[in-house]
């Protein structure tokens, strides 16, 4: 613990964390560096991850990369902010490369002040489909850094718990879980399975239908909220907060305030005309949402806002 | 590679490759062309292999963009310029395909090889093969022919010159809408090589009916190329022609010269320009709007209030948003132009109306200008006006028009002059340090440093530094280990009610806003008023609070005297690199280091 403050040691990072702010993607060997950084220390974080408040609560990304540029000018910049994002990092926007390369090297440089779960497009599988393996390859000119991106996906924590009271992750419940403890005993280092626990965390979503329901998303299961109230009894939770569901307004409540949809990719895939919004969790834990809007872009075209239905 | 060494080889590999299925082998097939074409000699190209490209035109986009190009630069392979007419052939075809790209790329290979025939052969062939394109009856062809006529119009005699100029006006109101934006877009190709009597008759009226089209991106194109004719004009004729419309589409206006100081006749000028700011295209309405101001510049204040203003009116509540945003980036340049009695009877009620605009972009354009209108009517009148409509922008749902009104503080400040400002406007720079958007409480930070300068040291003493330094304080309150802070106690209502709202971020925002005072204020008040509360503030819970408040002792070293810095700021520091949080730590001995060294160089 003692020897971490050496002023020069994080020098590089530093560097590199300002270059990563501008767009600018690292080289391949940089990006092999920071990773197995990385790894040192997520492989020490609990699958429920405990994490202190005040801190920021931030869902979905998806490469949006000047939309996270957006966030931290709403949020504050981290160090000086706390931030919890869950996960989905990458796929679907232009900048997967420069958005979880920053987000990780955060991780590395400030490992108190950010925390970084586990989202279902955190795979191999599914950036292979929806954009972040083809980005790599464009920018790389190999696979190289996908495969060392998507392996230390294996090692990102699946769930956090701010103050014992706001369980944090990115898809939903499961029927295998019952307790946070059944969640802290099993290993996650893996790819995500199909199904079973692990997969149902990354995947499911809540229902207006109580119990629980088969997933339109062919992976996790749908929950009711008899569901979220016996898990957060179970478990004296407050409050469930996930991400994985674009919901217009940014944020968005469920099941009698026991969970909270945050979304934070404004105007999804760049013609979804969504809000997006952040969670702060104050010092007292008062809870505050903060909405905004795509960050204005130079040079793209200004797409019409509102897309018909029927696109989606 | 070795295979094409031989020499009756290659032919055959062209075209086996040529009807592979693979388009890669296609593609790589043609990109070796010229290798191919030394093999095969100079006759057997002309003979055989020219002939063959003509008749295998049917392939993919990208195999017919290869060929286009490579062809462009065979003139050597076909026995050189004598026999560079066979070329014409296979790149006629090419610009009838259905792909843009292939055609454009077709035209340039043309332009590049026309440019080297010789006078006798562009007659004997080119001309033909500009006039069969150009009443060819798909409107490819078409498209491609107005690209090559400034390649075939020199060289003709007269008599064809005369006809190849009715072509052309012909293209020019063509059909098809595609047809007319290319001989839009080639107009001053065509032009620069046209004689001047016939310039000012053809060309000028072949360019004014293309400003007139129906179609708005023709017009648009054609306005394009305005500077590039404008030069060929004698600068009566520029200025009577080009003028009006460059006036009001160029972006470049650098483009014409100095043809701005010429004379013209205003009469024919402003009617254009009119019927312009009220097209029918919103296109159209956005680039005249965009250039209201500069056509004002060049107008008498009695027509500029007579015509321009009722369209500007009129622009003002235009159903386009971008419109409204374009007129709202510019209008504010009026007002010098028409006066203040105007300006204040007529341009500042528009001008109140976009301040409200539903679109931010149109209120922020309106605020960024403002400084503009102060000059022309003056402070009390704005202050009047437009501060009811800027308090309202400060609590804008937009958080970028916030940023726009603090932006704007500084210089308000400084028009409004001290007596004025604290009344309206002090409560707001305080109210944005509690704002929910981080980068608008660091602007307010910014801001308060920034007035400080302004209105000095004991005004800011007076007005800022108690509303600053007791927030924190308060909310130190609440922390156990500062119950005895509790008899500082006189604290306004609103500063307790701020306590009351705990938050880190603003707590943040306000060290931020004391690390910027520091250096207004000098060192006596740091040390007395700012230190203690940034020490005080080192026992907060929260360790961001903690290693911010490092970085603001860090940042107080170079503005108090040394016997502070070991007295008051090292202990603290000192304290703080023994925290249980690595990132306190951090910051602290980062903060130890830079006092060491200010001590060694001292």
């Amino acid at each position: 613990m003692t020897s971490s403050v050496d002023s020069n040691s994080h020098g590089n990072l530093d560097e590199q964390i300002s270059q990563l702010m501008q767009c600018k993607p690292l080289s391949e060997q940089e990006v092999r560096v920071l990773c197995d950084k990385a790894k040192e220390i997520l492989m020490d974080e609990s699958n429920v991850q405990p994490v202190k408040s005040p801190v920021t609560i931030c869902g979905d990304i998806h490469g949006q990369f000047h939309d996270l540029a957006e966030l931290f000018r709403i949020g504050g910049k981290c160090p000086d902010t706390n931030y919890l994002f869950m996960g989905d990092y990458v796929d679907r926007g232009y900048y997967s490369v420069e958005t979880v390369t920053l987000l990780v090297a955060l991780k590395v440089r400030y490992p108190q002040r950010i925390t970084i779960l586990r989202g279902n497009h955190e795979s191999r599988q599914i950036t292979q489909v929806y954009g972040f393996y083809d980005e790599c390859l464009r920018k790389y000119g190999s696979a190289n850094v996908w495969k060392i991106f998507t392996d230390l996906f294996d090692y990102f924590p699946l769930t956090a718990l701010v103050e014992s009271e706001i369980f944090c992750l990115h898809g939903g419940l499961s029927p295998s879980i019952e307790t946070l403890d059944n969640i802290r005993n099993f290993d996650r280092v893996q790819e995500v399975p199909h199904e079973g626990p692990m997969c149902d965390l990354l995947w499911s979503d809540p229902d207006d239908r109580c119990g629980w329901g088969i997933s339109p998303r062919g992976a996790g299961y749908t929950f009711g909220q008899d569901i979220s109230e016996q898990f957060n009894h179970t478990n004296s939770l407050k409050l469930i907060a996930r991400a994985h569901q674009l919901v217009m307004e940014g944020y968005n409540w469920g099941h009698e305030q026991k969970v909270v949809t945050i979304f934070s990719a404004p105007n999804y895939c760049y013609r979804c005309g969504n809000m997006a919004s952040i969670l702060e969790v104050d010092d007292c834990q008062g809870h505050t949402f903060i909405q905004f809007e795509p960050a204005p872009r130079r040079g793209e075209p200004d797409v019409t806002r509102r897309t018909p239905d029927y696109f989606l | 590679m070795s295979t094409v060494e031989a020499p009756l080889y290659p032919i055959a590999v062209l075209i086996d490759e040529l009807k592979n299925d693979d388009i890669q082998l296609r593609l790589n097939s043609i990109r070796r062309l010229s290798t191919i074409a030394r093999a095969l000699g100079e006759e057997r190209t002309r003979s055989e292999l020219i002939p063959f490209l003509s008749e295998n035109n049917d392939d993919d986009d990208e195999v017919l963009l290869a060929m286009a190009e490579e062809l462009g630069v065979f003139i050597p392979y076909v026995g050189g310029l004598e026999h560079a007419h066979v070329l014409l052939t296979p790149l006629e075809t090419l610009c009838t395909v259905e792909e843009t790209c292939v055609r454009d790329k077709a035209v340039e290979s043309l332009c590049k090889i026309g440019s080297q025939m010789r006078e006798n052969d562009l007659i004997e062939w080119l001309t033909p093969l500009v006039k069969r394109l150009a009443a060819g009856e798909w409107f490819t062809a078409r498209v491609s022919a107005c690209g090559l006529f400034h390649i075939a119009y020199p060289s003709a005699p007269e008599t064809l010159k005369t006809e190849l100029r009715s072509i052309y006006g012909q293209l020019c109101q063509d059909d098809m809408p595609m047809v007319r934006r290319s001989a839009a877009s080639n107009l001053w190709k065509f032009a620069g090589t046209v004689e001047s009597a016939h310039l000012k008759a053809d060309i000028m009226q072949m360019f004014e009916d293309l400003t007139q089209d129906d179609q708005d991106t023709v017009r648009l194109l054609a306005v394009e190329g305005c500077a590039a004719l404008g030069k060929l004009l004698e600068p009566q004729d520029c200025a009577a022609r080009i003028l009006p419309v460059i006036v009001i589409f160029s972006q470049r206006p650098e483009g014409y010269g100095g043809a701005n100081a010429i004379e013209f006749p205003e009469t024919d000028l402003l009617p254009a320009y009119v019927r312009l700011l009220r097209d029918n295209e919103a296109e159209v309405r956005i680039a005249a709007a965009g250039k209201v101001t500069k056509f004002c510049q060049i107008l008498s204040p009695e027509l500029a209030i007579q015509h321009i203003l009722p369209c500007v009116k009129e622009l003002s509540l235009d159903s386009s948003q971008h419109v409204r945003a374009a007129l709202a980036s510019v209008m504010m340049g009026m007002a010098p132009v028409l006066g203040k009695d105007a300006t204040i009877e007529q341009l500042l009620p528009i001008f109140l109306s976009l301040l409200k605009d539903e679109f931010p972009d149109v209120r922020l354009n309106i605020i960024s200008k403002l400084d503009q209108v102060n000059q022309v009517i003056g402070i009390d009148l704005l202050s009047q006006s437009l501060l009811p409509a800027i308090v309202e922008l400060a609590e804008d749902r937009h958080w970028r028009v916030r940023l726009a009104i603090i932006e704007y503080i500084p210089l308000l400040a400084n028009q409004l002059g001290v007596g004025f400002f604290d009344d309206k406007l002090g409560g707001l720079c305080m109210q944005w340090l509690q704002d929910k958007v981080y980068s608008i409480r660091d602007a307010a930070a910014n801001n308060l440093k920034r007035l400080a300068e302004e209105f000095g040291p004991d005004w800011a003493m007076q007005h800022i530094i108690p509303q600053v330094c007791p927030i924190i304080l308060t909310i130190d309150l609440l922390h156990p280990k500062s119950k005895n802070l509790c008899s500082l106690g006189v604290l306004s209502a609103q500063v307790l009610e701020i306590a009351n709202d705990s938050h880190y971020l603003h707590r943040m925002t306000l060290l931020r806003a004391i690390s910027l005072l520091g250096p207004v204020m000098g060192s006596e008040i740091t040390c007395s008023k700012l230190l203690p509360v940034v020490v005080n503030a080192s026992n907060d819970r929260v360790p961001n609070i903690k290693f911010n408040v490092a970085k603001v002792l860090q940042s107080l070293i170079s503005v108090v005297d040394q016997s502070v810095v070991e007295k008051t700021i090292r202990p603290c520091l000192v304290e703080l690199s023994e925290d249980p949080d690595v990132d306190v730590r951090y910051f602290a001995v980062q903060g130890l280091q830079s006092i060491d060294q200010v001590t060694m160089s001292s």
